[in-house]
């Protein structure tokens, strides 16, 4: 059985999820922008149905409810952290293949990627308030995609900006889980107990 | 009965002959004895045969040969054979090497045309088919010429596909025919030579995609564009940026589109879309034009360290990032080259090329390519004759009393071997603006100092100085930022 959580620590709890719900959709509104212009600028047909690519993780979750607060942490951090190399990557891509042609879109692009770093430092903040361990980063990163054709670069590009759209979803519902008021007193949902 | 008849002969080298003939009777294995004999007299040749061909020479008119089958009581049959008559058919072609480019589309062809056999300087003409598909239809055939040298010479031929070799397999036949005028029989094309192949990616295991990938294209360009599926990949749609178009079968695993006159790309690329049942396979192709050549191009120095090449581009080429346009300027003289960063989108085309040593003319190319062509310019130029000053700095007056005012710039430069011209314009609300001019000896950054007589007590004055080459008048440097000085009281 975990300590009970001292009111300050819930309080500071609730602030950050309060905070990090912000964080998250305005993270999301700018990601829906980003791609309505990243459709368009790469020419791609905006219902285009794009498979689950290696190396960009999906938000959809089974038994969503029975997750722990750890769960929902970790996951969501490990998430973004693999987003925030993918984005990374996608700017890189950009900026190699459009040089100063599309200045806009690579300006939103780093800005969504500010953002994904901005929140998977919120989430580490989340984590150190729980006294958990901050997972650390595997190596540098997830290994370097294989070399994409220019076609498939813009499959992936899209299908990474919907599911950070996806999972800027799933991460409002994960801080609501987490910001509530713990049912027995100092104990946070899901919170204290951990795999 | 075992009458030798239809006696044929051909040649293949001019030289000899290869003579075939039936025997009527049953008996069609026994040995023959076959003579020969021109009509120059020449002792006649026999010799024994199982076989009912013979090689031999090719005669100058005629020839007389005998045929009889050996050890039996059969008749000795005679054929009298012109040369008119012997058709000469060359000796089949033989491919040595046929080697695909794939990233120019292009196929290379390498045969030998036998000529040690032939006379020297006899004309040779080759035909060449290029069939494709599974079908194997004729995509075109081209005629080749060629002189036998009575060496034998590997000949090479290039042709270039207007679709990627890997869409599907190509393949290559070709004959020959040689004019022998001296030979007076008939003359006759070789049989075909047996086709050589390239297969394409729709006879490999996982060879699936769009072709060609990620190509750049000139604009105006016709393009085929084909997508390599799996054999049980129903194939719905291809598509060139948002129009489908019909799609061509090129066998059961690769459908092709044709696009023509292509236009200018955006700066992402035109998308090439290839939806099958389960997914897509795409391409991106960028289409823009060959850089101009650059017009007005100018070199000046502002200081002597650093020449200042500036010039018109033209035409934007419409392609960016690792594909926009490059620019070099290469010195002849040092054989100095520098690479110059263009920023393509805000258009201002300069490039910077240090000042060598005890050279004062420079034989400049500047070069210009991308990955549809390249251009270029050059220019011949004598930096002493082209000094553009950097803007005077930190103008301030150093003295002044009622009727003067001494005056101090400061110019970036090192002008220790020129002479500068420096005008100074003097505004008042009393006076029209005037313009002072003061010849100066350059020197290496450094500041310059210049009197005004003769002005108006009591008087406030606008002063601002600007400086050029005296020697040899270029161009003035801007204007310095202006200062006001009023003269004191009489």
């Amino acid at each position: 059985m975990a300590a009970a959580e001292s009111p300050s620590a819930a309080l500071r709890r609730r602030d950050l999820c309060s905070r990090g719900i912000r964080l998250a959709g305005k993270m999301r509104a700018d990601v829906v922008d980003l791609l309505d212009a990243y459709v368009e600028q790469q020419g791609l047909d905006a219902s285009a149905s794009v498979a689950a690519m290696e190396g960009v993780p999906l938000a959809a979750v089974e038994r969503w409810d029975e997750q722990t607060g750890t769960q929902r942490l970790l996951e969501n951090l490990a998430a973004y952290r693999a987003f925030r190399a993918l984005l990374a990557q996608m700017l890189e891509e950009q900026r190699e293949q459009l040089g100063e042609a599309d200045a806009g879109l690579g300006r939103a692009l780093a800005a969504v990627l500010l953002q994904v770093s901005a929140f998977a430092y919120h989430l580490e903040e989340l984590l150190r308030l729980e006294s958990r361990g901050i997972p650390g980063e595997e190596g540098d990163g997830p290994p370097p995609p294989p070399r994409l054709s220019l076609f498939e670069q813009k499959l992936r590009g899209l299908g990474v900006l919907r599911e950070l759209a996806q999972w800027a979803v799933r991460s409002v519902r994960d801080l609501r889980q987490l910001g509530k008021p713990s049912s027995a007193a100092g104990t946070a949902p899901g919170l204290a107990e951990s795999p | 009965p075992g009458d030798p008849q239809n006696l044929k002969c051909v040649t293949h080298n001019l030289h000899k002959m290869l003579c075939i003939w039936d025997v009527s009777s049953r008996r069609r294995h026994g040995q023959t004895d076959f003579c020969y004999t021109t009509n120059d007299l020449t002792p006649q040749v026999c010799f024994k045969t199982k076989e009912r061909r013979a090689e031999i020479p090719v005669p100058e008119s005629s020839i007389t040969v005998t045929i009889k089958s050996s050890g039996t009581a059969f008749p000795t049959k005679e054929f009298v054979i012109h040369q008119k008559d012997i058709p000469f058919v060359p000796v089949t072609p033989h491919i040595l090497s046929l080697k695909p480019d794939f990233p120019t589309s292009t196929l290379n062809l390498k045969w030998s045309d036998n000529g040690s056999i032939f006379p020297y300087g006899l004309d040779a003409l080759w035909e060449i088919q290029i069939l494709r598909k599974e079908a194997m239809e004729v995509v075109t055939q081209v005629t080749y010429y060629s002189k036998l040298t009575h060496e034998d010479i590997i000949l090479s031929w290039n042709w270039t596909s207007d679709m990627p070799l890997e869409c599907t397999s190509h393949y290559v036949k070709i004959r020959c025919y040689i004019n022998a005028t001296q030979f007076v029989g008939p003359k006759d094309w070789s049989d075909w030579s047996p086709a050589e192949m390239i297969p394409g990616k729709d006879t490999e295991p996982g060879g699936s995609g769009v072709f060609p990938l990620d190509p750049v294209v000139a604009v105006g360009s016709d393009l085929t564009f084909c997508c390599v599926h799996e054999e049980d990949q129903h194939i719905t749609n291809m598509t060139y940026g948002s129009k489908s178009y019909t799609m061509i079968q090129l066998s059961r695993r690769s459908h092709a589109i044709r696009v023509l006159n292509a236009s200018v790309s955006n700066t992402s690329g035109t998308n090439v879309v290839c939806r099958l049942e389960n997914g897509y396979e795409g391409s991106v192709v960028f289409v823009g034009y060959a850089p101009d050549t650059p017009q007005n191009l100018i070199c000046e120095t502002p200081n002597f360290l650093i020449i200042k090449c500036t010039w018109k581009p033209g035409r934007p080429s419409g392609l960016y990032g690792e594909r926009r346009t490059r620019y070099s300027l290469f010195e002849r003289t040092s054989g100095k080259n520098v690479s110059c960063e263009v920023n393509e989108v805000n258009r201002d085309h300069v490039c910077g090329f240090p000042v060598l040593p005890d050279q004062k003319t420079y034989d400049f190319i500047l070069g210009v390519s991308n990955p549809i062509g390249q251009a270029q310019s050059s220019l011949l130029v004598d930096i002493t004759k082209r000094v553009h000053p950097k803007t005077p700095e930190k103008l301030t007056v150093t003295g002044d009393n009622s009727t003067s005012i001494q005056l101090r710039w400061f110019i970036n430069g090192s002008f220790a071997e020129t002479r500068l011209l420096c005008q100074i314009e003097i505004s008042s609300s009393h006076s029209e603006r005037k313009l002072h001019n003061v010849s100066i000896p350059g020197r290496k950054s450094s500041t310059y100092t210049a009197q005004l007589n003769a002005l108006r007590p009591d008087t406030k004055y606008q002063l601002r100085v600007r400086c050029a080459a005296a020697d040899h008048f270029w161009r003035w440097s801007d204007w310095s930022r202006g200062v006001d000085q009023t003269t004191s009281e009489a």
